[in-house]
């Protein structure tokens, strides 16, 4: 049972979860879970074996390369249709092996965490067979080697979060948020098919034309200036796909109403692993970013302004959630940036912890709104650190990770990519990356403050039923709790070239090359140390601002929550506009709602009205007029036989006439 | 008053003035006395035919329609197709004007002569039928008939050889079509037995 | 004048005309039917002036025996066209034929 053979299994195990949940899971009750949670628990296991194999240079070279190892599967012929001639495989090569471990981990805990979670929801089963749907989509998305199944893949996906995000169907807000989430990905979908459709230009025009994700890459760049549609052009129609799938500025607007969504749905979709499909892209096309230099600039800026706009909305909202849904904007837009910066294997290393403690936090919240009894609003919250000790102690762990405060996960990775693009020059990006870091410590742990600490702001018969979540939920908070601690030491280290570099430079060593970025060795105590402390103090800042206004209590050390100073300090003239922008999300729901709804609809009204009045107008005009010519010819029959007499006479005159005019008379 | 002189007079215009030119040809041009006959007989004829289809009493109508086929006769006569102008009258005058009078007398109602007598269509119907007599006789003087002067006359033997021996088998088919009419014209205007008198 | 045969076609055409005439103006249908016979009668007419000028020798005779022809069927013809209007005239009391609509829509 070689491994290759093992791989279609990947796919078709939570397809075939999927179909038999969808069609019998209703029968099964509350047993609906056994058969999607082993179907994820074998593909765990099998994902792992395949993962350990390649990331250790035990499993065979690729073909077509000196230094990749993996796996191939395939290829199976796809679309024989004459000249077109479509096959696609499964490929695991280091990058999708890194994307298995996070997508498969989190994935079989999500499974688990939702059996405690979704129990008393009457569509139990219907929510197992959307996460396997969901399941299978995401690893074709990152199994695949053709662009179309890519695509395909990347379509699914999408359907499965809006099945997710809608899940609750009868709600208005969230049928509304499923549509949104949908539409908006559908925006960035176009580029991302107009991008394969360039891709498919330029490698006919060299004669070949292929959908193979790396024979097409290495055609375009063996092309370089002969394409007929420039890199550039293909590189940012890529990355738009990107931006609606991962949600980067402007594009972003789904992401916190898909908070609709059942918690689980949104731990594991939109933070651990939908989202991440957009990065994932662009890693896997990293040769085509690093050929043109413009459009990484463009991937950057847009990744690092998504990161500060989240992050500034992320500081005065109320719902826990949407705290925790702007939070992953803002780690995502650090990812692109990083991406633009040419640090991919930071993009990655920060990809696997983020999705680490940010499915951790997310769980962690569905633990406190299930003890709060669905109550969602932080300012109803408080004081739960002793009533949920479990919960408490895991979401302290993760909001330290994501802090970047060493030696927990969050650290090396959020430094790794500030650091490398100082080192790139992108000194830009460096400023707002410390800055949203600055802002990332002091919302998380005003998050913290108001939930866990002080005292309990909610109704007080709620207080009484507080109750820690069963252990099928407190298991997996635990085991996310463990790579967020220490994912960083296991493959962060050594500093300056990491396991991790070492395993995903096969990968990405092309593009290095190409960016030409400078190898300089790792200086402890030179400038990468100052940046080091650079990070490490404005973490510590934000997180002795947020605990100076929303208070602290570890055990001995605590400090009392100042409310009255928070209200003072969002009152001031300068950051009263501030407050309030950020309490509004900047106004973008708004400007979309006006555009498109607003102005759209008008537009729309009046087409339609060209279409009812004109159009249809025309047509009905033209049948009017051919019963109004009727009716009046139809007067022609009188019924009288000497009218008809007449005509005939009429008729007779005038042929003969005219004959005699026409032939000038007989001779 | 002056609508029921209005037909009365056009005819009698036709007959003074092709009379008059007539008188004229005869007797101060010194003309052949065939056309001048032939002139008197074409104004009776057209006159005439002009009362008819104007005047208002249908029996006045009916009336010059006689006196109409009579100048016909002549005309034929004149021609030299003396039992033609026979036949003309015995079976127009003779039986035709009497079965259109008898069917007049049928056919009247109580108070025929107030009411229009043309219908809307006759103003049209006017120029129609002066636009087709000057095309007729247009077309008719623009030919060139190559005919011979007239000759003297049939002589009724000439004619019987032709009816009966080249034209035997219409004449007898013609028999069967009047036996035809008459069971036809019986068998429609028969009255319905209980039926409205 | 009565030597050449255009001077009775232009008569028989005269004739024609006034018939017709009255076939489409009157309303009676006995009018009708009489301005029917004049033109049956001025076609007649054509006839004979062809065939009396006609060339051959049995031409002139031909042209008057068509026309004997012509006056049985005209006769033929009267008769029933009368026995049908006085059929009508029993059903609809009236002898004028813009009454008679019974073929309008």
């Amino acid at each position: 049972m070689t491994i290759e053979a093992l791989l279609p299994l990947l796919l078709l195990l939570p397809l075939g979860g999927f179909l038999v949940t969808a069609f019998i899971g209703r029968r099964f009750g509350k047993s609906a879970h056994w058969i999607p949670v082993l179907a994820i628990l074998v593909v765990w296991i099998i994902a792992m074996v395949a993962v350990a194999n390649v990331l250790t240079g035990a499993a065979p070279l690729l073909p077509g390369s000196e230094d990749t190892h993996g796996y191939v599967a395939g290829p199976w012929a796809w679309i024989p249709a004459g000249d077109l001639h479509i096959d696609f495989g499964l490929v695991v090569d280091p990058l999708t092996a890194c994307l298995l471990i996070v997508v498969t981990t989190i994935g079989l805990l999500v499974h688990v965490y939702s059996i405690g979670y979704m129990s008393h929801d009457p569509g139990y089963w219907r929510f197992f067979a959307y996460l396997n749907l969901f399941m299978f989509s995401m690893l074709l998305l990152v199994l695949a080697d053709n662009w179309l199944v890519v695509f395909v893949a990347w379509e699914l996906v999408g359907l499965s979060s809006y099945l997710l995000i809608g899940f609750w169907y009868r709600k208005r807000s969230a049928q509304l948020a499923a549509k949104k989430a949908f539409i908006v990905n559908r925006v960035g979908d176009l580029g991302f098919v107009l991008g394969i459709a360039a891709i498919v230009v330029n490698t006919a025009a060299a004669g070949h034309p292929t959908l193979n994700v790396r024979e097409s890459i290495e055609l375009l760049l063996a092309q370089g200036e002969a394409n007929p549609i420039p890199l550039v052009v293909v590189a940012l129609l890529v990355f738009a796909g990107a931006m609606g799938k991962s949600a980067q500025f402007p594009l972003h607007v789904w992401l916190p109403d898909a908070m609709e969504g059942p918690t689980p749905v949104s731990a594991l979709i939109h933070a651990a692993t939908m989202v991440n499909a957009g990065v994932y892209l662009i890693a896997r096309a990293n040769p085509l970013f690093a050929s043109t230099p413009s459009a990484m600039v463009v991937v950057a800026a847009i990744g690092i302004f998504t990161a500060i706009l989240a992050a500034s909305i992320a500081m005065t909202q109320t719902d826990i959630k949407r705290v925790l849904a702007y939070s992953t904007l803002s780690q995502l837009g650090y990812m692109f940036a990083a991406l633009g910066v040419g640090a991919f294997t930071a993009a990655i290393f920060h990809l696997m912890t983020h999705g680490f403690f940010k499915g951790l936090l997310f769980l962690g919240s569905g633990s406190v709104i299930h003890a709060v009894h669905e109550e969602q609003d932080m300012r109803r919250m408080g004081g739960l650190s002793r009533k949920i000790p479990i919960t408490y102690a895991t979401m302290f762990v993760g909001s330290i990770a994501i802090a970047g405060i060493p030696p927990f996960a969050g650290f090396f990775s959020k430094d790794e990519i500030l650091g490398e693009a100082f080192k790139a020059s992108f000194y830009w990006v460096w400023g707002v990356g410390l800055f949203v870091a600055l802002l990332t410590a002091f919302y998380m742990f005003r998050l913290m403050g108001l939930t866990f600490w002080g005292s309990f702001r909610g109704p007080a018969a709620i207080w009484d039923k507080i109750h820690e979540s069963p252990r099928v939920m407190t298991v997996p908070l635990i085991l996310l709790a463990i790579p967020s601690a220490l994912l960083g030491l296991a493959i962060g280290l050594p500093l300056g070239s990491s396991v991790l570099h070492g395993w995903l430079e096969p990968v990405f060593h092309h593009a290095t090359e190409l960016l030409a970025l400078p190898h300089e060795s790792y200086e402890l105590f030179g400038v990468d140390g100052a940046l080091i402390l650079a990070s490490v103090t404005v973490a510590v800042a934000g997180l002795v601002a947020a605990w100076r206004l929303f208070g602290v209590d570890l055990g001995r050390f605590r400090a009392p929550a100042r409310p009255e100073d928070v209200r003072e300090l969002s009152a001031r003239p300068g950051l009263s506009f501030l407050y309030r922008a950020s309490l509004n999300k900047w106004w973008f729901d708004d400007l979309n709602h006006l555009l498109f709804i607003v102005i759209g609809g008008r537009i729309a009204a009046a087409m339609w009205w060209f279409d009812r009045e004109v159009v249809d107008g025309t047509v009905n005009a033209i049948g009017r007029q051919t019963v109004v010519a009727g009716r009046g010819l139809g007067r022609v029959q009188t019924g009288h036989v000497q009218n008809y007499a007449l005509g005939i006479a009429l008729g007779l005159i005038v042929i003969a006439g005219s004959y005699l005019i026409l032939t000038g008379g007989p001779r | 008053m002056l609508a029921r002189l209005v037909p009365i007079l056009l005819g009698l215009i036709v007959m003074g003035a092709v009379l008059g030119i007539a008188a004229l040809m005869l007797l101060a041009l010194g003309q052949d006395w065939e056309d001048a006959l032939l002139w008197i007989l074409a104004a009776v004829m057209l006159g005439s035919g002009l009362l008819v289809v104007t005047m208002r009493d249908i029996i006045r109508c009916g009336l010059a329609m006689i006196v109409c086929f009579l100048a016909l006769a002549g005309i034929y006569t004149l021609m030299g197709v003396p039992l033609l102008g026979a036949a003309q009258v015995i079976v127009y005058i003779g039986a035709i004007s009497v079965l259109i009078l008898f069917a007049i007398m049928l056919t009247q109602t109580k108070d025929a002569p107030s009411r229009l007598v043309f219908q809307t269509q006759a103003g049209v119907a006017a120029i129609a039928a002066v636009v087709f007599a000057v095309l007729i006789a247009l077309a008719v003087t623009a030919t060139d008939w190559g005919a011979a002067a007239k000759r003297v006359g049939i002589s009724t033997n000439a004619m019987s050889k032709v009816l009966f021996r080249d034209f035997v088998f219409p004449f007898e088919i013609v028999s069967v079509l009047l036996l035809a009419a008459v069971i036809g014209g019986v068998f429609l205007a028969k009255r319905e037995p209980g039926g409205p008198s | 004048m009565s030597d050449s045969l255009d001077t009775y076609l232009i008569l028989s055409g005269i004739l024609f005309a006034i018939g017709s005439f009255g076939f489409l103006a009157r309303r009676n249908a006995i009018s009708m039917l009489m301005s029917i016979e004049l033109m049956l009668n001025a076609v007649n007419l054509a006839i004979v002036a062809f065939g009396v000028f006609g060339a051959g020798p049995d031409a002139s005779a031909q042209g008057a025996v068509f026309a004997l022809m012509v006056m049985a069927v005209a006769a033929a013809e009267a008769t029933v066209g009368l026995a049908i209007v006085i059929a009508i005239y029993r059903n609809k009391k009236t002898p004028l034929v813009d009454e008679y609509d019974a073929m309008r829509q």
